[in-house]
Parts: C-alpha cells; sequence; structure tokens
C-alpha cells in the first residue's frame, strides 16, 4: 500500500485536553478515505495536523514522506469552518480571489464546477444558503489541482440538494484524476458509496479502520459498522 | 435500497454487501437474460458512478471482473462493451443456473428431501410462479 499520510504516536493537547492520543496509522495513496466519528473525537484536529496548519504535541506525522512544510503545503486543499472572506463579492468575484491567493487554481475547472453546482456566478455569496455557500467552498477548494484535499464536514448542517450535489461533485474529481481525499463526517448513508477506506475515531483514538469493502463483507454497511462501535 | 437506472441497466445497490460484486453480479444477470443486447457499449465509468453515487474505482474494478469473466472487452479509446459472443453468454447462464440448482439441492438435503422426490416435485411445480 502507497502512503498519503504516516503518523506515528501523535498526541495533541489543547492544554489539558487531549484531542488525539498516541495515534499511529498508515493512510493510503489516491483513495477517498472516510473519517468517521462523534463531535469532539479528534477528526477535525487530525485534519489540521496532516494540512500542517497546526503541529503534535509529540509524536511524528508524514505527508507524501515528509513533515509537512510549505512545499507539502502546496500540494494539500484543505476545507475546514465557513470562511468569510468572500461575503461582500459575487461568486465570480470569489473565484477570481481564490485564484490570486491559492497556488495551482485551476479557474476554468472553477467555473465548470460552478455549472455543475448549479450556482449563478453573479450572485453576492452573502445571500447565498448555508447549503449553496458549502457548495461554492468545494468548489474554490476542489478547483486546486493538489493531491491531497482535506475536507472537514462538508455535508453537515445543509440542506439534502446541496448534500447530493457535494456528493456528485466529489464523484466527478475521482473520475477526472487520482486524488488522495479525506472526509470528516458523520453523515455517513449519503457517502457510503464513495468511501474506500474508513477511519473510526473516538475519544483521540482510532477504535477501528480498514477497507470499505472488506468491512462490508465482514461487518454490513459502514452505517452499521459505525453503529457498532459507537452504541 | 434503492434502485438506480444507467443506460439500459437497472441497479439496486445494497451497501451492506461489497459494493463491485453487486455490480458485477447485476449486469452478469442483465446479459444472462438477454435484457442488455449483445455488443453493446456500457455506460461510461463516471456515468456509472454519477448514476450509482459510488467511488468510480468499484466501477473499474467490477469492469475488470467483467472483462475477466469474458463477458465484457474494453476497446481502446471507446469504452467497455458487452461481449458479441453467444457462446460466453450461454457460459455464464449455464453457471448461474448450476449456483442455482446447488442451493436448490442443498436446501433439500437439509429438509430431509431425497432426490426422486425432490425430482418430482420440481415436476410439479407451477414454472410461471402464477399462484404466488
Amino acid at each position: 500500500m502507497q502512503k498519503a499520510v504516516e503518523l506515528r504516536h501523535v498526541t495533541r493537547r489543547y492544554g489539558k485536553k487531549i484531542a488525539l492520543h498516541d495515534v499511529s496509522m498508515a493512510i493510503p495513496k489516491g483513495k477517498a478515505i472516510g473519517l468517521l466519528g462523534e463531535n469532539g473525537a479528534g477528526k477535525s484536529t487530525l485534519l489540521k495536523l496532516i494540512a500542517g496548519i497546526m503541529k503534535p504535541t509529540s509524536g511524528e506525522i508524514k505527508v507524501f514522506d515528509e513533515t509537512p512544510n510549505w512545499r507539502i503545503r502546496e500540494r494539500i486543499a484543505y476545507l475546514g469552518d465557513l470562511s468569510q472572506w468572500y461575503k461582500f463579492q459575487r461568486i465570480d468575484e470569489a473565484i477570481q480571489y481564490a485564484a490570486n491567493i491559492f497556488p495551482h487554481f485551476q479557474i476554468e475547472k472553477a467555473k465548470e464546477y460552478l455549472d455543475f453546482m448549479k450556482l449563478d456566478p453573479q450572485r453576492k455569496v452573502e445571500e447565498l444558503s448555508k447549503g449553496q455557500t458549502m457548495r461554492l467552498q468545494l468548489i474554490l477548494c476542489l478547483a486546486r489541482q493538489v493531491d491531497l484535499f482535506l475536507l472537514d464536514e462538508p455535508l453537515s448542517g445543509i440542506d439534502l440538494i446541496s448534500r447530493e450535489k457535494i456528493i456528485d461533485l466529489l464523484i466527478e474529481l475521482l473520475s477526472e484524476r487520482e486524488v488522495t481525499l479525506i472526509i470528516s463526517t458523520h453523515e455517513i448513508h449519503e457517502a457510503e458509496g464513495l468511501f474506500e477506506h474508513v477511519i473510526l475515531l473516538q475519544n483521540g483514538k482510532v477504535v477501528k479502520e480498514g477497507d470499505a469493502e472488506q468491512l462490508r463483507v465482514e461487518v454490513g454497511s459502514i452505517q452499521k459498522v459505525y453503529r457498532e462501535v459507537f452504541q | 435500497m434503492e434502485t438506480r437506472s444507467v443506460g439500459p441497466l437497472t441497479f439496486t445497490i445494497d451497501f451492506s454487501i461489497p459494493l463491485y460484486e453487486q455490480i458485477v453480479e447485476q449486469i452478469r444477470h442483465a446479459i444472462a437474460r438477454g435484457e442488455i443486447a449483445l455488443g453493446t457499449k456500457l455506460p461510461s465509468v463516471r456515468e456509472m458512478a454519477q448514476k450509482l453515487k459510488v467511488n468510480p474505482s468499484t466501477v473499474v474494478r467490477a469492469y475488470l471482473e467483467l472483462e475477466h469473466d469474458g463477458l465484457c472487452e474494453k476497446r481502446r479509446g471507446q469504452g467497455t462493451f458487452i461481449t458479441t459472443s453467444e457462446e460466453t453468454v450461454y457460459q455464464i447462464k449455464r453457471k448461474l443456473a448450476n449456483e442455482a440448482l446447488e442451493a436448490f439441492v442443498q436446501t433439500m438435503r437439509s429438509l430431509g428431501i431425497d432426490q426422486k422426490t425432490a425430482q418430482q416435485w420440481l415436476k410439479e411445480m407451477d414454472w410461471e410462479c402464477k399462484k404466488r
């Protein structure tokens, strides 16, 4: 197995609180990975560590065989908390802005995705619903020609149509080229078919991980795997 | 479980069993039943993945397996096509029927029914399943 990410005894604390506790694992390259767990399990922390936005308190993390550095960060696109940067812009202006600030941003690809996601480029960002805002954020993230995408809860708290469109766009991206995609979510059902590998986090530890099809043979649906672990 | 149509094919995907196996099985059955004409082009990997809401690599894996069976063939730059060989289709049909028969025999044996009785009952069976 080729590795996109490797963690060795990674611990991350916020003051006294331990967000990740002695996590060691390898995340496969070129696959769609579901990072699953309840709120506060450590999913966001793990993604931030991989993105290089945050450093581990102890332990070692490698992304494409290197300790996260500026060169590696250019190969990663991270979608975190909803950004407010674009609020006063129109969608097309936000795209132009993203093209100016993000490395490897493909503006034509972004316009293509905009059409795919049924967003009108003339609309103002501040007028968009939460789901539409997430669609736009995702476009700005996926339009980058990078090797690793980290999406923190792209399906949470938004409308059904937006969730479906987001899944469709992810499938579109995966059809275009080989990338590593790590998605944290607790909306498992809709993304079931997307995952090739899943990692279940609980209280800062990996409680289960493996190939999705293999888990289907051993346990059943990923939703069932999730239920068995968290019940 | 949801039923989804992709071009000439219809799929019912159950997330509790491996997805690629279901795609393979359902295409295999569609060919065996003659629901999809020989030589037909299968939907592209992208279309199939989009309609079934599965990872494109799952579709690639399913198509590879069908190629391995000889039921499909990949033509460079054109896509994947259903075989034109009636012989191959007959063999697959035979194989699927054998699997069903083996399961039938096992069930009969587990009920303590001998071959003769089972054959007799099979003869009396309403083949069109109208009474159900």
